[in-house]
């Protein structure tokens, strides 16, 4: 690194525009913006392994500018994969789907992921349906999470600005099981809550059993309907073991994501039992219907629920 | 500093000083401040303003406002002094450590060792140019007429009513010390700022530091070791001596403090007692006690009490809202923020109200404690119309983060406990914080601490896998159903279960009805009972029996039978 320096230092008199003595030695102020095509002819210059580390000071803040808005990944790879690595940061990713479909779940592995690399969160829990232990057990660091338990959706959205204003890097509005008290929000606010979250690189996800955001959406996940599986058969003891579900992109605003259409399963496991047995598979996705969608690897559930049991 | 230096900090007019504190747009007002009640009520303080129309200190209000309609009167507020009195002793420990309150706007500190952190300063400051201010009521004092118009009960100054600033000739012989002088004026602009028009008075001795603040110009600075010779030429009435010492001290023909100072240490002693030595010493510019210094209190006030009584909400929150202003700026000045907020009210005719707002999280913001303040006012009604306010306020120290280069970044920790504060106005109590697990079983349990996240890392780390495990989405409170249960079966423990396994729920609103997920349809497949024991020891032992059943139309349910009353409910979907 320091040799480039010095290389890109005693490179620019040399490529001024005057050519000559540089500014600043004949009692001038220094220019300090080079002219247009000054990097370029620089980067000809060099050899071709070094071109690519020469950068300009525009190019490397625009670089330290993606970097800050790197996705938040979430470590469960049907949302990374779908994502493009994960929650985009200053988007508002919309997962929504029935009861049972593994939208909470989701959602907690969402803020494990988070706090497990040091983030704060936050989630507005609309439905108080948060149990302290089992988030613990899920991974979430609870030192790390700040919960709301709001009344109703308008509070809610309220309390979402509040903490995008705050500066949490993740903000998870969970709307919890239908019926919604206060209804779907009114859509002038869920722009707002997206505007927000983009001027300030919050990642921030909701949750609902229904599409609600609207267009204020950046992307929407489509969680469909869970299928439990049991261990044992009919007529003796069952055992819950998990549910698995097939996530599908909807919609997606900007690039690096998948395309809307994709799907891909994913499963997960109850909470490991004493009673439990080790890790039979779930059973598989039922045979969609109709047109053809494009598939991408399945998330290997059975290694999942191995590694809960 | 081989000799003590003590400054003093004197505000002129300090009830009309501390009243103009509370309420600013009075300032270019003709406004007096009195005493006493209708009629008799006497002025003790009056603006340049009042004082230009002809109304004088010790004036009736009815000859006041003859003399002036457009008068604005208020009375003597000891709130208000009380507030102003800690500000400006909260200016004077910005400055030095050892700092002691005498009251009526009149503090010393001590700056014995303070004058490195002015040395700075001398070269960039100019002496002799006076703090004046127009309007403000410090800068009516420019005429002369401060003492006539401070106080008879200010102890500070009696007797000095017929001295004019231009006896005080001697002090054009003192050349005053650049970083005391900047040191003087640094201090009369800290105090200018926390609204209070003080003058500054530097010297060896408290009483010729107290002196000196009283003059005209400000600050003034006494060389060190010439305070004798600066008190010298002042009538003997500013040593404050009692009325038969004075009379003694006049039947010798002493009549200025340097003839005092003069006469034998020994004799005086003899013939006046300890109160003669002690009188002796001040007019040889000695102390007769050190300077004491006070504790830091450990709540900061502010309030006032109200011309009129309020009775609705929105006018006591314009009036209250300009006194938190002024007390989060004194937590600012020191660092501080509110950690726990006191609201004292007092009521017409003769009530009194306390109540106390907690706070998440220390914060300085105005705004988020005035919208707790709403609330609280919102939830309790003081039922009575309010006449007096104070707000008090428990200092902690602010949140502090550090910066990391190259871990993920800290939450700002003054914007996260704003944010925290203003979502507990929002949501109420129990409803923000970090949550966490709680003693027992019971899977609706839980327990909310104050949020206050741990540093993060020093380093960015990849996120671990996830464990993928499937999480509960608690019903709280539960929700109850009605079960039909399997029909009985011969054999033992099997057909026993059999009895008890769920084939068909429904809800049913038990209790407030509100709205709740709606459970219903024939069970597909039930595991279960697990049951779940505990507090057997109490008056109310629970005991349940836990089913995990998904209903044919959807849905994975964790529903339990209550063993006390045999009652159904859910309190759980597996999501």
């Amino acid at each position: 690194m320091l040799r480039i320096q010095t290389l890109t230092l005693s490179a620019e008199p040399s490529l001024g525009p005057a050519g000559g003595l540089p500014a600043g030695s004949r009692g001038e102020p220094p220019d300090r913006t080079l002219p247009s095509g000054v990097v370029e002819r620089l980067r000809s210059a060099l050899p071709p392994a070094l071109r690519a580390r020469v950068q300009s000071a525009r190019e490397l803040a625009r670089a330290r500018a993606e970097a800050e808005r790197e996705p938040l990944a979430t470590a469960w790879r049907a949302f990374d994969r779908l994502l493009a690595g994960g929650l985009p940061r200053g988007r508002l990713v919309e997962l929504h789907g029935g009861r049972s479909s593994g939208r909470f779940s989701a959602v907690l592995t969402a803020l494990a992921a988070a706090t497990g690399i040091g983030e704060a969160a936050a989630l507005v829990d609309l439905g108080d349906g948060l149990d302290p232990a089992a988030a613990a057990a899920a991974g979430v660091d609870l030192a790390r999470l700040l919960w709301l338990r709001p009344e109703g959706v308008r509070r809610a959205l309220a309390a979402a600005e509040m903490l995008i204003g705050g500066g949490f890097p993740l903000v998870v509005v969970e709307l919890g099981s239908p019926p919604l008290p206060g209804g779907r929000g009114a859509e002038p606010a869920w722009l707002r809550l997206a505007r927000a979250a983009q001027a300030q690189g919050t990642a921030l996800l909701v949750s609902s059993p229904y599409r609600v955001s609207g267009t204020a959406a950046g992307a929407v996940l489509t969680a469909g309907r869970g299928r439990a599986a049991w261990h044992g058969e009919a007529g003796g003891p069952r055992l819950l073991q998990g549910i698995s579900c097939r996530l599908a992109l909807a919609k997606r605003r900007g690039s690096g994501a998948e395309a809307p259409g994709v799907e891909t399963d994913a499963a997960f496991a109850l909470s490991a039992s004493p009673l439990a047995p080790a890790s039979p598979a779930p059973p598989p996705s039922p045979a969609r219907r109709g047109r053809p969608v494009p598939r991408i690897a399945p998330e290997r559930p059975e290694r999942l629920l191995a590694a809960a049991v | 500093m081989p000799f003590p230096r003590i400054a003093c900090l004197a505000v002129p007019l300090f009830p009309l000083a501390a009243r103009l504190r509370s309420e600013p747009d009075l300032v270019r007002e003709a406004v007096v401040v009195v005493e006493g009640n209708g009629n008799a009520a006497r002025v003790i303080a009056a603006t340049r303003l009042a004082r230009d129309a002809g109304v004088r200190p010790g004036a009736t209000l009815p000859q006041a406002r003859a003399l002036c309609p457009k008068l604005v009167a208020r009375a003597r507020d000891e709130m208000c002094e009380r507030a102003a009195q800690e500000a400006l002793l909260e200016v004077a420990e910005s400055f030095s450590p050892r700092v002691e309150d005498t009251g009526d706007g009149v503090v010393f500190l001590d700056l014995e060792g303070t004058e490195l952190h002015f040395r700075s300063l001398r070269r960039s400051e100019e002496p002799g140019t006076s703090s004046e201010d127009d309007g403000s009521p410090g800068t009516s004092t420019a005429d002369g007429s401060s003492d006539t118009a401070t106080p008879a009960g200010n102890r500070e100054s009696p007797g000095t009513a017929n001295e004019s600033p231009d006896t005080w000739t001697g002090w054009e012989g003192f050349g005053p010390s650049g970083t005391e002088l900047a040191m003087g004026r640094a201090l009369a602009a800290a105090a200018d700022a926390a609204g209070l028009p003080a003058r500054v008075g530097i010297a060896g001795s408290k009483l010729a530091a107290r002196i000196a603040a009283h003059s005209p110009e400000s600050p003034v600075v006494v060389p060190a070791g010439e305070e004798a010779a600066f008190l010298a030429p002042l009538p003997l009435g500013r040593l404050a001596p009692e009325a038969d010492v004075a009379t003694t001290l006049e039947r010798w023909g002493v009549w200025s403090i340097g003839d005092f100072a003069r006469l034998p240490k020994s004799q005086v002693a003899s013939r006046l007692g300890a109160i003669g030595r002690e009188l002796h010493a001040a007019a040889r510019g000695l102390d007769a006690r050190p300077l004491i210094a006070r504790e830091p209190p450990s709540t900061f006030e502010e309030g006032m009490s109200l011309e009129w009584p309020l009775v609705s909400l929105e006018p006591f929150l314009f009036v209250g809202r300009s006194a938190l202003e002024r007390l989060c700026q004194r937590l600012e000045s020191r660092g501080l923020a509110c950690a726990r907020l006191g609201l004292a009210l007092r009521l017409e005719p003769d009530g009194h109200q306390e109540r106390s707002i907690s706070l998440p999280a220390p914060t300085r913001d105005v705004k988020t404690l005035l919208a707790l303040v709403r609330l609280d006012l919102e939830a309790r009604p003081p039922g009575a119309p309010v006449a007096g306010f104070t707000f008090v306020a428990q200092p902690d120290r602010p949140r502090e983060a550090q910066l990391s280069l190259y871990g993920p970044a800290a939450l700002s920790p003054d914007k996260l406990a704003t944010t925290v504060a203003r979502l507990f106005a929002l949501l109420g109590p129990g409803r923000v914080g970090s949550p966490r697990p709680a003693a027992g079983h019971g899977p609706e349990r839980f327990a909310l601490v104050e949020y206050s996240p741990p540093p993060p890392p020093p380093v960015h780390r990849a996120p671990r896998a996830g464990r993928g495990l499937l999480a509960v989405r608690v019903l709280r409170p539960p929700i109850g159903l009605e079960v039909i249960t399997g029909e009985p079966r011969p054999g033992g423990s099997a057909g026993r279960a059999a009895e008890r396994t769920p084939v068909e729920v429904r809800a049913v609103a038990r209790g407030a009805a509100a709205k709740r997920p709606k459970i219903q349809g024939a069970v597909k497949v039930a595991a279960g009972p697990w049951e779940l024991e505990e507090e057997w020891w109490t008056e109310e032992p629970v005991g349940r029996e836990y089913w995990d059943v998904e209903l044919a139309g959807g849905g994975l349910y964790r529903i339990f039978r209550d063993r006390g009353s045999g009652e159904w409910y859910a309190d759980g979907i597996y999501d």
